[in-house]
């Protein structure tokens, strides 16, 4: 079948999709964006974490068919035009909070949503947003002082 | 040709100096945050087939028939093979002991073995056809412990062994033993006011790194054929596929692509030769990526243990003795068991003084998933039972466990069980003060102006307690890790290090077969290259087989070793390019001839910082380039009989302090807060440091209340091999992990450093139980610790 | 994973009519259970008749202060909705409580209510299991049997139901509504999921064909309080190994109503009437609520390895009727 759906602001099409590949295979085997990570392919670690329509989803977890004309934003959609790294993504980096960065991608697409509704999220709210992606390197302080750090320097403006 | 998303050089130019002992940022770190970063799944190739194996449903069966052609005949089908189709006559393979086959041959020896391999156009068409092939089984009785391993009328997991260790082992189903006697623990005892015995079980722990095993191998015009993989040590898995395809080595070239984490779990060959097998059958690239499900079966875990400990002690807490006997299950093929046996012997009775010791550690053969190397290996499952015994002990005598930790603690200069003297400092003590005067973190931190907060609460996001009948509890430990590969083992890498000038700038181009798993050797690299060069952009090229051996990304040993060989080879360069200096500048000024001479900030300096030329008219067009071998000091066999030998090169050592509150009445944990201390030697990266130490101590306390593979007893069937079977610790289950670093320089290592990647996972998981038994008063004597261990049924 | 088609319904009836057509068709909601399903080998419809686009995404009040809930409303939604929080908390902290943020952004009210069991052999096709592969025979018995149930069991099947939300449902007496091929129907929640008996591979009543297209909640009178409490291996994101929903209504220190349902016990949502039967009339105490549980969990068999779901039972039945007659608010 043939599946068409915006990816990243751009439209895009695949042909020849068999009805039981997932969004994460199109998204990375039909469509060059292996930026989603296929960890578990169950739904039970985030990795492949992208938005659909706005809200972040399990990309493992959603049938091919299901996109047709949706909106799917994925983590290589978060740095701008010009290739500048966004907020969220400039203090992963910062933070040290990229180990192996297998998990990375859907943290970010997870914390970059959490941060677009509660621009100055407590701990607490942090744990909770993100504790549907596993990760095995960092023991998540890095990735909480990040979520942090984006979010004072977007706070400050920066 | 048709390729994408293969690795690339990384190169990086430092704002500030760059050099070592600065937190400089990941190389990698922007790929890894756009998505762009190519990890071995991430993989594609115009062309190319997906590769499925066939995996076996029972743990122990002899084959009766395999039927394939009915998968042959599938449409979209390229290949399917069996151990038959291997083209040699070397059919096996392994780290130490080639004793695991490709394919299965006559029998399985353990759930989801590799069975038959195939290639196909699509991913599903593999699996659909692979769902095709009948195997027929003829069932076998399961070996699963080690009472069934070593009965008299055992069957042999495997007949007709010819390996090393099978001259010096009680029985064919034990892979390796190891005692060590040092004094006379049966004299010691009698000097004893108390002596306290435990037996303790370790559940097996799954490395679960998130990066499923996957690789692209492409076959070549010569032959031969291009791999690309994730794996943690590119020229051991060379030694062992080569033979296997029937190629030389130099036919088959391997670059490392990126790697989703290790831990160990990729010291053995996975998908390596299967992918390389199928690609020369079909003459097209072949990609294999498993699924979770494969990855549980597709790597080995840590060994599970059972461990039975004597400790005595004198009544002013000096300890007399110590004995032991610790038997790990290796699973149904050897891999690094071996090693295992060697460090859960060696390190057995922990970082403490005990003249008299009577040990016994050992490996067995069953049909239970195979065990390796999992961060910490045969350490880890020690430390979980020798430190519940010092506070055992310590209760017994009425001490403040600390005191008595710190009473018995080694020191540089102490002799170890098996004779070696420590000769670099260990300051066990020191650690252990450390987390102990750490302020405690506030109590009932859960309080909010809106009620309680559940997510600093036992049960988290389950909403269970609001704070009533929860009971903190403080637990201490420490631990003892060996670095970098002992008895014996020629340990060494290699690096090669260019230097040229590019567009009018002094560059260094380092390249390694270092496995790059997340730890952070890549920043490391650049950052020596820096320092030892004096110029700011270093490239460290993708690592690959084109250059000697780096050793493994394990045993902490890379920072150590390849970091010295990036090291060594600089310095080696450096001096090349101040040669050049003196042939080209020398007459123009007297400091060429008489000043030590280094390279900094672009330019040759004198010690005493005169500025003598600019590296780039020093180097012109010559290119500088130098391929070396670095080694750490050599070690020796343990002596089979009594343990004795100068075995390791170095130790690491950690301290933990848990903080826990434990919901009694429904038997949840959680873990406030699990300080770390730790001798680094020299912090070369202080922020991923940090990031090695919280990474470790997550796992360990993983393993202290989540974590455990489940083995039918029955069957010898893996019950849980799924992410939602096998649970790791969320980023709520995760706690503060505030981290206190001390850099004692070891003066035998490259820059004093230490190896640090493991140790912070053995005390965690101990610091952890200790805490939860003085919270609830209980004895629990395994890991993991679950809600029904502290409930009762 | 076997092939199947990809059909879209537009409309209730079309949805139905399509299954009606296909013996081997089924529905897809959010794909959260079934899309793993379908890669575990464990479904194998020949056609997926994608219902979650149906126009049954709304929270709608009934009459009398009762809501009814759209079968394609998400998780999240729902857990959200500001009446559902402050009418029925036990259903807001239940959903709140299952999978994780991802999972409950795709998930439905309908598709959760069907969720199938989490049983380790259910879901690892190369073992014998009566609810996949009716009369293969039951691995978990004699097997690894932690999660499975204690209630209710048969020696066809011990699995558990895996569902939060279902269980906030039974307490609450939801009634779910079902579109047929014989038309519109009303199922109570208690009589929807079934217990396994001989014929397990049937985990509801439903027919084939039979859509659910929205679950009623009935009015909770404003003196009854209700909260959920989940008892399991992690923090976040992992099935139950046993979950209370309680709603308790206490009247000058006497328990005027209550309604109690058990998650992670049985193959259904087991609502406790044993346990409110105990309660009812009887003072709200810390005794009362112990002979309660115990008068629930008296029946109860343990296997190897699950016994100690009987005493955490209770413990979690206790602790969350405590709370519901402490100080805090509903």
């Amino acid at each position: 079948m043939r599946v068409t759906f915006t990816v990243n602001g751009r439209p895009q099409e695949a042909d020849d999709v068999w009805e039981g590949e997932s969004l994460l295979y199109v998204l990375r085997e039909r469509m060059g964006l292996p930026g989603s990570k296929n960890a578990c392919e169950q739904g039970e670690c985030g990795s492949c974490t992208v938005r659909l329509d706005g809200v972040p989803v399990c990309s493992c977890l959603v049938a091919a068919g299901q996109v047709q004309g949706r909106r799917v934003d994925t983590v290589e959609g978060l740095a701008g035009e010009d290739g500048e790294l966004s907020a969220i993504q400039q203090a992963f980096v910062d933070a040290g909070a990229v180990q192996c960065g297998f998990c990375t991608p859907g943290l970010l697409v997870a914390a970059d949503e959490l941060l677009e509704h509660n621009p100055s999220p407590s701990d607490g709210d942090i744990r909770e947003a993100l504790s549907g992606n596993l990760c095995r390197c960092t023991g998540y302080e890095k990735i909480l002082d990040a979520v942090r750090l984006a979010a004072a320097r977007t706070g400050q403006g920066v | 040709m048709g390729i994408t998303r293969t690795p690339t050089s990384l190169t990086q130019s430092s704002a500030t100096r760059g050099g070592i002992g600065e937190s400089t940022l990941r190389p990698d770190g922007t790929l890894k945050v756009t998505g762009e970063f190519a990890y071995s799944s991430d993989l594609w190739h115009e062309d190319m087939l997906w590769g499925y194996t066939l995996r076996s449903t029972v743990a122990h069966a002899a084959i009766v028939s395999i039927d394939t052609s009915e998968a042959l005949a599938t449409s979209g089908v390229y290949a399917v093979l069996t151990y038959d189709d291997l083209p040699t006559e070397v059919k096996h393979y392994g780290l130490e002991i080639r004793d695991t086959p490709v394919l299965a041959h006559g029998k399985v020896r353990h759930h989801g073995e590799p069975v038959a391999l195939v290639a196909a156009d699509h991913p599903e068409t593999a699996r659909r056809a692979a769902a095709k092939i009948r195997v027929e089984y003829d069932a076998l009785p399961v070996i699963t412990d080690e009472a069934s391993a070593t009965a008299p009328d055992a069957v042999l997991v495997h007949e007709g062994r010819d390996d090393h260790h099978i001259g010096h082992v009680p029985h064919p189903n034990i892979v390796h033993r190891q005692p060590i006697v040092r004094g006379d623990a049966d004299r010691a005892a009698e000097r004893a006011d108390v002596v306290v015995s435990g037996e303790y079980v370790f559940g097996m722990q799954d490395q679960a790194f998130l990066g499923p095993e996957s690789g692209l191998a492409v076959p070549a015009e010569d032959g031969g054929v291009d791999l690309y993989v994730a794996t943690q040590w590119l020229h051991s898995d060379l030694r062992q596929i080569a033979p296997v395809l029937g190629l030389p080595e130099r036919k088959v070239r391997m670059t490392l692509s990126g790697v989703g984490g290790a831990f160990g779990g990729r010291e053995d060959l996975s998908m390596q030769i299967h992918g390389c097998l199928l690609a020369l059958r079909t003459g097209k690239p072949v990609k294999i990526v498993y699924n979770r499900f494969e990855s549980f079966f597709g790597h080995v875990h840590r060994h599970p243990a059972r461990l039975w400990y004597e400790h005595g002690a004198t009544r002013n807490g000096k300890l007399t003795h110590v004995r032991c006997r610790i038997v790990l299950d290796g699973g149904a093929y050897a891999s690094a068991s071996p090693a295992v046996v060697g460090n859960a012997a060696s390190l057995s009775i922990g970082p403490y003084v005990v003249e008299d010791v009577d040990i016994e550690a050992l490996a067995l053969y069953t049909n239970n998933p195979p065990c390796g190397a999992m961060r910490g290996f045969g350490a880890v499952q020690a430390c979980f039972a020798y430190e519940a015994q010092m506070d055992k002990v310590a209760a017994e005598l009425g001490m403040d466990p600390v005191e008595f930790r710190q009473v018995n603690a080694m020191e540089q200069g102490t002799v170890m069980p098996t004779g070696q003297t420590v000769d670099s400092p260990a300051p066990v003590a020191e650690l252990l003060r450390r987390v102990k005067s750490r302020p405690l973190p506030p109590e009932r931190q859960w309080e909010t102006t809106e009620g309680a907060d559940v997510r600093a609460l036992p049960g988290g996001l389950s909403n269970t307690t609001h704070g009533e009948g929860v009971v903190r509890g403080v637990g201490y430990a420490v631990g003892i890790k060996n670095v970098g590969f002992s008895e014996g083992f020629d340990d060494y890498s290699t690096a090669r290090v260019r230097m040229q000038v590019i567009n009018g700038e002094p560059v260094a181009t380092v390249h390694t077969a270092m496995a790059e798993v997340g730890q952070g050797g890549v920043t490391v690299h650049a950052q020596i290259a820096r320092s030892e060069l004096g110029v700011t952009q270093v490239t460290i090229q993708p690592a690959d087989t084109q250059v000697g051996s780096a050793g493994s990304t394990s045993a902490s040993r890379q920072t150590y070793m390849t970091g010295g060989a990036v090291k060594n080879t600089c310095e080696a360069v450096r001096e090349k390019v101040l040669d050049l200096g003196r042939r080209r500048f020398g007459s123009y000024h007297p400091a060429w001839a008489t000043a030590e001479l280094l390279l900094e900030g672009g330019k040759v300096v004198t010690d005493g910082g005169e500025a003598l030329a600019d590296i780039a008219d020093v180097l012109e067009d010559d290119v500088v380039d130098l391929e070396l071998e670095f080694r750490h000091r050599p070690t020796q066999a343990f002596d089979l009989r009594t343990g004795q030998g100068n075995g390791h090169v170095q130790y690491s050592f950690a301290a933990h302090r848990a903080v826990v509150e434990v919901d009694t009445e429904l038997g949840l944990v959680k873990v406030v807060e699990l300080a770390c201390a730790q001798d680094v030697g020299k912090a070369l990266n202080p922020l991923s440091v940090v990031g090695q130490i919280q990474g470790g101590t997550t796992q360990g306390l993983g393993v202290a209340v989540m974590e455990e593979i489940v083995v039918d007893p029955k069957t010898a069937l893996v019950r849980n091999p799924s992410f939602t079977d096998y649970l790791i610790p969320t980023i709520l289950d995760t706690p503060t992990i505030p981290v206190d670093v001390l850099e004692l320089a070891d003066e035998h290592a490259p820059y004093g450093l230490r190896g640090i990647g493991e140790a912070p996972t053995l005390s965690s998981t101990p610091a952890v139980l200790a805490a939860i038994r003085q919270a609830t008063g209980l004895e629990l004597n395994r890991t993991p610790v679950r809600p029904e261990h502290l409930t009762g049924s | 994973m076997k092939p199947f088609a990809y059909r879209r319904a537009d409309d209730v009836a079309a949805a139905v009519a399509l299954l009606s057509q296909d013996r081997h068709a089924v529905f897809l909601g959010g794909g959260t259970n079934l899309v793993d399903h379908l890669r575990l080998g464990v479904a194998t419809p020949d056609t997926l008749v994608d219902v979650s686009r149906l126009p049954l995404d709304r929270i709608e009040e009934l009459p009398g202060g009762g809501l009814r809930v759209g079968a394609t409303v998400r998780n999240s939604d729902l857990a959200a909705d500001p009446l559902v929080r402050q009418r029925y908390p036990v259903l807001s902290q239940a959903l709140l409580s299952g999978a994780s943020g991802q999972l409950r952004n795709a998930a439905t009210t309908a598709g959760n209510l069907l969720q199938r069991t989490r049983c380790v052999y259910f879901q690892d096709v190369t073992t014998a299991c009566n609810k996949r592969d009716p009369g293969s025979g039951c691995s978990a018995l004699g097997g690894y049997q932690r999660y499975h149930a204690i209630l209710g069991a048969s020696p066809e099947c011990t699995a558990t139901h895996p569902s939060d939300m279902a269980v906030a449902m039974a307490a609450l007496d939801a009634v779910v509504q079902v579109v047929g091929p014989d038309g519109e129907r009303a199922v109570p929640i208690g009589d929807f999921h079934r217990l396994p008996g001989d014929r397990p591979h049937h985990d509801t009543v439903l027919g084939h064909g039979d859509l659910v297209t929205a679950v009623d909640l009935p009015p909770l009178p404003e003196t009854v309080r209700s909260r959920y409490r989940k008892v399991r291996d992690r923090a976040s994101y992992a099935f139950a190994l046993v979950s209370v929903a309680a709603a308790l209504d206490v009247r000058d220190g006497v328990v005027a109503d209550v309604r109690i349902a058990l998650g992670g016990v049985a193959h259904k949502p087991w609502r406790a009437s044993l346990a409110e039967q105990e309660l009812r009339g009887a003072p709200a105490t810390e005794d009362s609520f112990r002979r309660a549980a115990e008068a629930e969990l008296a029946a109860a068999q343990p296997v190897d390895g699950n016994a100690f779901k009987v005493p955490l039972a209770r413990n979690t039945l206790v602790a969350t009727l405590r709370e519901l007659t402490g100080g805090t608010p509903r």
